[in-house]
């Protein structure tokens, strides 16, 4: 069960958002392999993704 | 209002308003991964949960099954042991670390904690959940009079408030008077600090002739770093004429339950952490709500350093009544101070947090106080050492004087040696502060 406040939000929409974005992001990665900018800057959206399926996708799995 | 403007009160407003059961289901699941992570990257807790099957612990029962982790613990996993610094609790890569920091070592050696970058925004995630139930917002310019050094709380407050959109001032490099001159300067609108130096602030303004209710913009003030009894927290209401909220936390766990507007004990901050409440005696018998035990917790996300069912060592209660905020979250009251400074003296248990709740309650003439408890021949004998305000004058001591030995005696069933000591001797903290000395181990 759920609470009644994620009525107004489509937590699916962004779970799937959040799963593309992670997605992307290894992508990226994994095209900037040895290119430090690159990297770090996606290990960072990386962190920030990890919240993000803390903050939402944990709680309609 | 729709739903939506109501949900601005929440950082997340669909995770606190989620009924108990299901914040538990995601506890669980969360407690079960962490389990097999710290199994398979951590040596210290491949060898703890030997027997144990992450994928067994279905209820809160066979939680209670998993082995306590004590401090003591991760001492001993860290000191000499491979790779440096943090030994055996590690279970990422080193080179994958980008935060140190470090306990304040008050019981004995300090521990070493770092964090990867994700771990570490995990942790500054949870403070915006704190900062926000506290009410802080965009619209605040936060102010925090420390330099933060290798330790954790502030750091993490100074990165939540930023995240939030704060603005946020740091005011480390300054002394007393500079900071207060600069919070008056830039009209910050919100303090984070310990509530030890909360009250020295309001000492050094009166001296400087600013009036904190009067003289400055201050609305809220969220306390870190040492524990608050509730008429130290009032006091602060009262002196600073702001809102005054508390959290709890350490460097090994982060920061796990605080207060929301209502300001009636603290939200546990699930489920980003998993909270239970265990027998003083043994340590493993789960406490009903409403009466007293002692804390013991699971961070669920922070998968650097592992840390399992973490003996906090403070006695506290979980509090029965649903919080008119709306947050579903347990809600702890922290009641009975820290096991490790309960003492039995002459038959009866005594916590120095009595002192303070006394002292903070009852008698605003005092500016500092300390305990020390010594031995003579075979009594234990209890003194507290008082500053009052350089207003008071010697009539009025020797009446406060026979009122604080009444009250003390009142409240603990124990009798006070008071020493009037003159304004400025006893330590003034600006970090976590030291008013119990039990000389009697030396």
């Amino acid at each position: 069960m759920i609470g009644e406040e994620s009525m107004e939000y489509d937590l699916k929409a962004m779970d799937l958002e959040i799963k593309a974005i992670e997605e992307e992001t290894k992508r990226l990665k994994e095209l900037g392999r040895g290119f430090e900018a690159v990297e770090r800057n996606a290990d960072a959206i990386l962190a920030f993704t990890y919240l993000l399926k803390r903050n939402v996708s944990d709680i309609i799995e | 209002m729709t739903r939506k403007e109501e949900s601005r009160k929440y950082w997340n407003p669909i995770i606190e308003t989620l009924p108990p059961e299901k914040l538990q289901e995601i506890e669980l699941k969360r407690f079960r991964e962490l389990l097999r992570w710290a199994k398979d990257q951590s040596p210290f807790y491949k060898r703890k949960l030997h027997g144990i099957e992450p994928e067994d612990i279905r209820t809160m029962e066979d939680v209670a099954k998993v082995p306590v982790t004590e401090k003591d613990e991760l001492r001993a996993a860290q000191e000499g042991k491979e790779p440096f610094l943090y030994g055996e609790l590690l279970a990422v890569p080193s080179e994958s670390l980008s935060t140190f920091h470090q306990t304040s070592g008050t019981t004995g050696k300090p521990v070493y904690i770092p964090d990867t970058y994700e771990s570490w925004q995990w942790l500054v995630e949870v403070w915006c959940y704190l900062l926000y139930a506290a009410g802080f917002r965009r619209s605040d310019r936060v102010f925090l009079p420390f330099a933060y050094n290798v330790y954790i709380a502030f750091w993490q407050g100074h990165y939540a408030a930023e995240k939030i959109g704060c603005e946020v001032v740091p005011g480390g490099a300054l002394d007393t008077k500079g900071r207060i001159r600069k919070m008056k300067e830039v009209k910050a609108t919100a303090l984070m600090n310990t509530p030890t130096y909360g009250l020295h602030m309001i000492e050094v303004s009166r001296e400087m002739g600013i009036d904190p209710k009067k003289d400055l913009n201050v609305k809220k003030m969220i306390c870190a770093g040492e524990p608050m009894p509730e008429p130290t927290r009032l006091r602060l209401e009262e002196e600073w004429g702001v809102d005054v909220y508390d959290h709890i936390g350490g460097t090994e766990s982060g920061a796990w339950a605080g207060m929301c507007c209502e300001k009636r004990g603290m939200h546990v901050m699930e489920p980003h952490y998993l909270f239970e409440m265990v027998d003083l005696e043994t340590m493993s018998k789960p406490i009903p709500p409403g009466m007293k035990g002692v804390a013991v917790i699971t961070p669920l996300c922070r998968r650097c350093i592992p840390l399992i069912r973490f003996n906090l060592k403070d006695v506290m209660k979980v509090m029965d009544e649903p919080c008119p905020c709306g947050r579903a979250s347990m809600r702890v009251d922290q009641i009975g101070g820290r096991v490790d400074d309960l003492r039995k003296i002459r038959g009866v248990f005594f916590s120095p947090s009595i002192v303070e709740e006394v002292i903070r309650g009852q008698f605003p003439e005092a500016v500092e106080f300390e305990t020390i408890l010594t031995q003579e021949e075979v009594m234990p004998v209890l003194t507290l050492r008082i500053e009052f305000n350089p207003s008071i004058n010697e009539g009025q001591i020797k009446e406060l004087r026979f009122r604080i030995r009444e009250r003390l005696k009142i409240r603990s069933n124990l009798t006070f040696e008071i020493e009037i000591v003159k304004p400025g001797v006893l330590p003034r903290y600006t970090l976590k502060s030291s008013r119990f000395k039990d000389l009697t181990k030396r």
